[in-house]
């Protein structure tokens, strides 16, 4: 891990610090629970790989990490798509229907497309999986505009930030694949990182930013 | 470039097109007019809109025509011109409310069924065609919100046929002011405007139906849930 990895790291970490700080002070938490769990994992997988790196900066740990990331990015896909339509039972019927075509399906390929893994090459899974997450994030989002379910800024930057975050990765994984591991693992790191960083900045900001609709609410509570 | 990137690609600017667009105050509105259905007086408002717009057009035809009887062709066609203008304003605000209709009738579960559409009302041949050819799809779909939005592009498809059919003859009317036959084909058009109303009031009295089946209970408590989510 060069300098540079690492001062991303140390950013990155703190910036998911602030966000899982300002999730429970702006009670942003309880629209999406997964969210949170899915936080504090990415920050203990960064933690343990920056701060013992001998240990935990290996190939068997990132697969690992990152298979407990994907299954928390799932569950906050479902859980966002819960939360959107379970208020709407003619929204909800489609939506259960769209999403178990589009699990389906990603398993469907992944299974058939991807070529036979050992451990050691376990990551050329991430794409496919990355795909899914941002398809299943894509579908969401526009049931929810046909539908025109109302959703809170909250939520919808996570349906906004997930993705291009997830393209930057399929990207950096694409450039591994095409020249090798260790060619370009430092570069993709960094890429990976820098992206990661530019999400949390996006995240952070709409945390931590005043809802007028919000205040104007507290306001009238506080008169009363 | 490997498929996954490019379906990622794909997936993300899709996903930010459209959730980039989406206007949370907007449909909160149109959430709390779905909530509130003011059934009745929407209906009666709008009915006494197309009554006024079908008194203008119609007063401005008949003024038309009588300046024209008087021969004063330049005077008659200054009047149908206004007349002309009268139904572009009125299908602008028709055009309007079928595209609200239209993303209303997605937020209802359930809308009161229509009757296929039928070239019966209608004279122009063009306007006839599209009714026609939209009864034949009417019994190929099943669902009746499906059926619902073909009306509303039926009535949005006869509203600019309309429009164009009466620009056409508006202005033939001024080139040849002596030849009945352009006069007739806009007085034609008014009559087909009027048609296309009665459908217009009929496919939003349906939509409002059924806003207001919905039992009073579930709405607040769907309000409520809006409102708290939204919070």
């Amino acid at each position: 891990m060069n300098e540079l990895q690492v001062a991303l790291a140390h950013a990155n970490r703190l910036a998911l610090l602030v966000l899982l700080v300002g999730l429970f002070v702006r009670g942003r938490a309880q629209l999406c629970w997964s969210f949170p769990a899915y936080a504090l994992a990415i920050l203990v997988g960064n933690s343990l790989a920056t701060l013992w790196p001998d240990r935990f900066y290996t190939p068997s740990f990132w697969v690992l990490k990152q298979g407990t990331y994907d299954i928390l990015k799932m569950a906050v896909a479902l859980e966002l798509a819960w939360r959107a339509f379970a208020a709407f039972p003619g929204a909800l019927r489609t939506a259960r229907l769209a999403l178990l075509a589009l699990l389906a399906v990603s398993t469907l390929a992944l299974a058939a497309l991807t070529p036979s893994s050992t451990y050691a090459d376990l990551w050329t899974w991430e794409p496919g999986t990355a795909t899914a997450a941002i398809w299943l994030l894509t579908a969401t989002a526009l049931l929810v505009v046909w539908y025109q379910l109302p959703v809170h800024a909250w939520p919808r930057a996570i349906m906004l930030g997930f993705p291009p975050y997830l393209l930057v990765f399929v990207l950096a994984l694409d450039l591994l694949g095409r020249h090798g591991w260790p060619a370009l693992h430092a570069w993709a790191g960094i890429l990976d990182s820098a992206a990661y960083l530019v999400l949390l900045f996006f995240w952070n900001r709409v945390v931590w930013r005043c809802d007028p609709a919000e205040a104007a609410a507290a306001a009238v509570d506080k008169a009363a | 470039m490997t498929l996954e990137l490019l379906l990622s690609a794909l997936g993300c600017g899709l996903l930010c097109y459209t959730l980039g667009r989406y206007n949370r105050a907007v449909i909160l509105q149109r959430w709390e007019f779905v909530l509130s259905a003011p059934e009745k007086q929407a209906i009666d408002a709008l009915r006494q809109r197309m009554a006024v717009d079908s008194t203008l057009t119609r007063k401005a035809l008949e003024a038309a025509a009588r300046a024209r009887e008087a021969s004063r062709p330049p005077d008659a066609l200054t009047v149908l011109r206004v007349a002309l203008s009268v139904l572009e304003e009125a299908g602008a605000d028709r055009l309007t409310r079928l595209r609200a209709m239209s993303v209303y009738s997605r937020m209802v579960r359930a809308i009161s069924p229509l009757p296929p559409p039928s070239a019966a009302p209608f004279k122009d041949p063009s306007l006839r065609a599209t009714a026609s050819a939209a009864g034949l799809v009417h019994r190929v779909l099943v669902g009746t919100s499906e059926r619902f939005r073909l009306w509303l592009l039926v009535l949005g498809l006869g509203v600019r046929i309309v429009l164009r059919g009466g620009r056409l003859a508006a202005d033939a009317a001024g080139r040849e002011p002596q030849q009945q036959r352009h006069w007739q084909e806009f007085s034609r058009e008014v009559d087909d405007f009027e048609a296309l109303d009665a459908c217009h009031l009929n496919a939003f009295a349906a939509l409002v139906a059924s806003l207001a089946a919905v039992d009073r209970g579930g709405r607040l408590r769907l309000w409520e849930r809006i409102v708290g989510d939204a919070g």
